[in-house]
């Protein structure tokens, strides 16, 4: 770094540090979006499965999808939680049916393929149906990108980096991170030959991140929750992540990858970011997001 | 700032059978909704009226007074305008044996 960009950096890190909204964040030099859901949505919708002439072509681990909601994070016992600050969190809302998953999606392109930075707060709890702590109630909380290369780029892939936090699983508190590299087999819809469709967060495949087992805050009743930062840094020209930070830990990922298939022939420079929430019980379970910021080195 | 509108997709090719209901959806920040279902398949049987039904936790549900019809058509569309329906809503249906409907069941709401 120059002593110009040296400047640079540090008049942008000090205009940044003052306002309380991205001090909390540390975003490369250019941010790609900063969605604080006290602004309504920001872009943040329902994953829809593919389909053609009718919706039954879906695969049914898109079918239980539904709309993402601007929470208070309402509780029976003591009202509002709020977010980290504002009213509103994004909330993903699972099906009440062991297994059943949800997702909410940002669809953006990238203008360079460079670093990109994922920041985020999130936090999950199960509906507080019973009085009971529920602590292994929810399976998985998680995020995922789609990515694929532009279109003169190539050759290269469709890249879809994916890590969870596996919390519990039939009954058992785990608490590990863990990542993907293999999709369901892809599958044509329709007749057209114009859709394909595979379903990434089917159950199977997810590897244990070395080093990625981690106790996170839950509290004490099954309706406190309290906040956590992650950060996800991945290089878009190199199609490999290069950090992974949760809270007060910072994960080595030299065993990390991402499940990679062949480019798609309408896909390119896509930059899609998901959030997951997966249940382990007949219970709904919640994530919440407050907020997300993404950002990129150009 | 424009005030917040949302289009909410709350249920999508789903097949209603005796007690049936959309998920919870949180809307607290909304003063107004309609509420429009549509038949995505010929119904089949004799079709109740939808209920609409809100709640403080999403866990425990009230009758908030609104029925309408349910579509009686493939392709059909029924609405519903609501106000003042607090944060949890839903629409819920009681269906006789032997009917069937398959919805898509869509939130339209406003700040």
């Amino acid at each position: 770094m120059n002593a110009s960009d040296s400047r640079l950096d540090d008049l942008r890190r000090a205009i940044r540090e003052s306002d309380p909204q991205l001090s909390r964040f540390d975003p490369l030099p250019r941010i790609i979006c900063l969605d604080d859901f006290d602004r309504g949505m920001c872009g943040w919708t329902q994953l829809v499965g593919n389909y053609e002439d009718t919706l039954d072509a879906m695969l049914p681990g898109y079918a239980q999808h539904s709309h993402a909601m601007l929470s208070t994070l309402p509780n029976w016992d003591f009202g509002s939680h709020g977010g980290v600050d504002g009213s509103y969190a994004l909330k993903i809302a699972t099906r009440p049916r062991k297994g059943a998953q949800n997702v909410a999606i940002k669809r953006l392109t990238f203008r360079k393929a460079g670093p990109i930075r994922l920041e985020a707060y999130f936090t999950f709890k199960p509906e507080a149906t019973e009085l009971a702590l529920s602590e292994t109630d929810i399976r998985s909380f998680g995020f995922l990108y789609d990515l694929q290369i532009g279109d003169t780029s190539g050759p290269g892939d469709r890249v879809m980096p994916h890590l969870r936090f596996l919390n519990a699983q039939d009954g058992q508190h785990i608490q590990k991170w863990q990542f993907k590299r293999r999709t369901t087999p892809i599958k044509p819809i329709g007749t057209a030959g114009k859709t394909i469709t595979h379903y990434h967060l089917a159950p199977d495949d997810w590897e244990d991140l070395p080093g990625g087992e981690q106790r996170l805050c839950y509290n004490e009743i099954p309706t406190k929750v309290n906040w956590h930062y992650l950060r996800f840094d991945f290089d878009l020209a190199a199609m490999q992540a290069t950090r992974f930070q949760v809270n007060d830990r910072v994960f080595a990922m030299d065993g990390y990858d991402c499940i990679r298939i062949p480019a798609m022939k309408n896909l390119w420079c896509m930059l899609n970011l998901a959030f997951f929430a997966e249940t382990d019980t007949d219970k709904r379970a919640f994530a919440y997001l407050d907020s997300v910021c993404l950002s990129g080195d150009f | 700032m424009l005030p917040e509108n949302l289009t909410a997709v709350v249920a999508r090719n789903e097949s209603w059978t005796a007690e049936s209901a959309t998920e919870p959806y949180e809307a607290g920040w909304a003063k107004e909704a309609i509420v429009f279902v549509r038949a995505l398949k010929q119904p089949k049987g004799r079709l109740p009226k939808a209920r609409v039904e809100i709640s403080a936790d999403g866990i425990h549900w009230c009758h908030e007074g609104s029925e309408f019809d349910l579509p009686a058509a493939k392709d059909a569309v029924t609405f519903q305008r609501l106000t003042h329906f607090g944060s949890f809503l839903r629409v819920a249906a009681t269906l006789p044996e032997g009917a069937e409907i398959t919805v898509l069941v869509t939130f339209h709401l406003k700040a």
